[in-house]
């Protein structure tokens, strides 16, 4: 047997051990329980953000409301009528628009429940078997009750009726005509035009912007500190005499990085599939388009975005010699982070100043598919980037390569970047 | 198979400290090496340069005639000073790690963890992680971190430290079953009665220089004194100043009718017989050869 083992061993090109390496970091992670339980909490969140919104919009809402006198009964009729309407053209106005009566109506189903003249109307309400009452035998003095308040759509809904009924009655008393009438009870609105018009979309893209970056932000931070971490577990355990005597430095760490590139883009799509899926059974389609549309420049961007950052996160661990030391060797790296998401989430709107931190590599993996999403640049901008980031990573691999040789065998004290780079030259 | 590992004049600087000053010897197939010296004399440093985690500053390895490539230091089986493993990884999933970042196929690395870790007695324990063991067991662990990928060559730094009696024999015995399996074993220990017993070749190393070294016996009894070990009644006439007649004889101890004397280089064994047996009836006249502590003790003073 120990022949055909010896004819294999020693024999192990650099794709092989990186891939090694990497299944070993791939092969913690997922049985790591802090990597489970924020995949999961993450999941969770966005399928509730994407999910959540979409039940409550999509929910009319069901009022019972009571009747006292003839002219309230006109109303409330004409009231459950109007929110019967603006249910069939929901879609045009979003619901909290109509709420505050800038456009249409607010969709609800109405029910009325006659009381007889002499009924304890108020009774009704404040024990809660109607949500509001309408009192009242003259068109001019209608009274609602309600308990501690009354439901906005029952508000709209029954001063909309009113209103209608009322310049109804007061134009056949001025003999206007059927035309007019219709003219003064539904005045057409002045149509809207967007001069410079943005994909539309029903959730605001600076949401997705914002969605966009606080992801990345914390695939970075978290898996930037579980490379240093993998790293100086190596250091402090030191088995990292027994592979560094078995492969060169820079596969190792180029196992390392690819490990968790791979985990963290991974977890990125898998939340973002989920939330895709979560828009789709909620049946928004224009969200979906809007992301998918996206999703590519921000995958793109991801992966370069963490590449580039990743190997300096290796050499944060790499100059600790102890689990305990990581908080002070990896400041850098977290202002590194920490600092182009607040940058990036400042310059939300479109701007002179959003254009050029969009090319900076720092705040371009968060900037420029947002301006993508925003629809404000043009084709080779993102291109550009990218490259500019690209570059940067090369940059930044070959420091961290070098920083990393220099400080990895250095197990017994906390050291200092230049004395990793002294390091390397030995 | 039958290569020998040679250093070559190998220097090494820390800053301005010399650890290794051209330090030059061989450790043969089929035998163990035992590498001895004090704290801080450059036995861990040597080490790490065969397996190459350090870079000699001048100097040369070679395994066979041929100078060291990490293809080569690959197939080299290493038990570092300051242990080390995955604390939290199970056991036979680390040493299949191991054995693959040593060059074995998945398939071999996994055959030959579990051939080890049965050997060993750690069948049972292989889904565990290796913090929940206990330190022997551990130990044996790292052993097997040392041979999974079946090594050409063993170089192990303190491999007795902090192990039992029983252990110690364990772990000796498969050093020389290793080492009858024509792989050089190279160990340090500081524990010398057992490199004295353990090991066919000796190398002591003093402030990062090569004191002695060759076959155990030869460094033994080729020490600057040879050492007469002498029981003589002494006739009644003799007068009480044995052995001051013979050229280079000087006596180490004097106790009753007990001598040991040392002599010099060139001095002649027989003349001290003669000596003795003009002094009184020789009852005991016998070479003896030092311990290696007492060399050690001599080389290092």
């Amino acid at each position: 047997m120990s022949g055909s083992v010896r004819s294999t061993a020693g024999e192990l090109t650099a794709w092989t051990a990186v891939r090694v390496v990497a299944g070993r970091e791939i092969a913690v992670k997922l049985r790591d329980r802090a990597f489970i339980g924020s995949t999961v909490f993450m999941l969770l969140l966005v399928t509730a953000a994407t999910v959540i919104p979409v039940l409550l919009s999509q929910q009319t809402p069901a009022l019972r409301i009571a009747v006292q006198g003839a002219a309230a009964a006109q109303v409330v009729d004409l009231a459950a009528a109007l929110g019967e309407q603006a249910k069939e053209s929901d879609s045009a106005v979003p619901p909290t628009l109509a709420l505050l009566g800038a456009g249409g109506l607010p969709a609800a189903d109405v029910t009325s429940v006659e009381v007889e003249p002499g009924g304890d109307v108020q009774r009704l309400v404040l024990d809660g078997d109607v949500v509001a009452a309408v009192v009242g035998d003259e068109l001019d003095g209608l009274r609602v009750l309600g308990a501690q308040g009354v439901p906005s759509e029952v508000d709209v809904l029954v001063r909309a009726a009113a209103t209608q009924l009322q310049i109804a009655h007061a134009a056949q008393d001025g003999a206007l005509t059927d035309a007019q009438v219709q003219a003064l009870t539904s005045p057409a609105p002045p149509a809207v035009e967007l001069l410079d018009a943005r994909p539309t979309g029903s959730v605001p893209p600076e949401l997705l912007v914002i969605v966009f970056a606080f992801l990345f932000y914390l695939s970075v931070l978290t898996f930037g500190m579980s490379i240093a971490q993998s790293v100086v577990e190596e250091k402090q355990s030191r088995v990292v005499e027994l592979l560094v005597a078995a492969l060169p430095v820079r596969w190792l760490l180029a196992g390392k990085v690819l490990g968790n590139t791979v985990m963290a883009v991974g977890q990125i799509v898998v939340i973002l599939g989920a939330g895709l899926l979560g828009a789709m059974v909620g049946g928004q389609g224009e969200v979906l388009r809007q992301v998918i549309g996206a999703s590519g420049w921000f995958v793109l961007f991801f992966v370069l975005g963490f590449v580039m950052l990743a190997c300096l996160w290796a050499v944060a661990g790499s100059l600790a010699s102890r689990v305990e030391d990581l908080q002070s060797t990896t400041v850098i790296m977290q202002v590194l982070v920490i600092v182009p998401f607040f940058a990036a989430v400042f310059a939300i709107d479109p701007g002179p100043t959003q254009r050029v931190l969009s090319y900076i590599p720092f705040t371009a993996p968060l900037l420029m598919p947002a301006r993508v999403v925003l629809g404000n640049a043009a084709a080779w901008e993102p291109v550009v980037a990218a490259l500019g980031v690209l570059v940067t990573a090369v940059l930044f691999v070959l420091l961290g390569a070098r920083l990393y040789e220099g400080s990895v065998l250095h197990t017994t004290s906390r050291l200092k970047a230049v004395q990793a780079w002294r390091g390397a030259t030995r | 198979m039958d290569d020998v590992l040679e250093l070559r004049a190998v220097t090494r600087t820390f800053g301005q400290r010399t650890a290794l000053d051209a330090v030059s010897f061989a450790v043969r197939p089929g035998r163990t090496t035992g590498f001895v010296g004090a704290n801080g004399a450059g036995k861990t440093t040597a080490m790490r340069i065969v397996l190459g985690v350090l870079a000699a500053d001048s100097g040369e390895v070679t395994l066979g005639g041929d100078p060291l490539t990490l293809p080569v230091r690959r197939r080299f089986g290493y038990m570092p000073e300051e242990r080390g493993l995955y604390p939290k990884m199970a056991i036979a999933d680390q040493l299949v790690y191991l054995g693959r970042v040593h060059g074995l196929s998945r398939a071999d690395a996994r055959t030959r963890t579990a051939a080890l870790l049965e050997q060993l007695g750690l069948a049972d324990r292989s889904r565990d992680l290796l913090h929940t063991l206990s330190l022997g067991n551990q130990q044996r662990v790292q052993v097997a971190a040392a041979l999974v990928h079946d090594p050409v060559l063993l170089v192990l730094d303190e491999p007795f430290s902090g192990l039992d009696p029983l252990a110690i024999d364990a772990m000796g015995e498969l050093l020389r079953s290793r080492a009858a399996d024509g792989v050089p074993v190279l160990f340090s220990s500081h524990q010398l009665d057992l490199v004295e017993r353990l090991c066919d070749d000796v190398v002591i190393i003093d402030d990062g220089r090569v004191v002695a070294a060759g076959e155990a016996g030869a460094v033994r009894s080729g020490s600057a004194d040879r050492r007469i070990r002498l029981v003589v009644e002494p006739h009644a006439t003799s007068d009480a100043t044995f052995p001051t007649g013979v050229v280079g004889a000087s006596v180490l101890s004097h106790q009753g009718d007990g001598w040991v004397v040392a002599l010099a280089a060139g001095a002649d064994d027989q003349a001290l017989l003669a000596a003795a047996q003009a002094h009184g009836v020789v009852r005991e006249f016998s070479p003896v050869v030092p311990t290696l502590a007492e060399i050690f003790r001599e080389v290092v003073r």
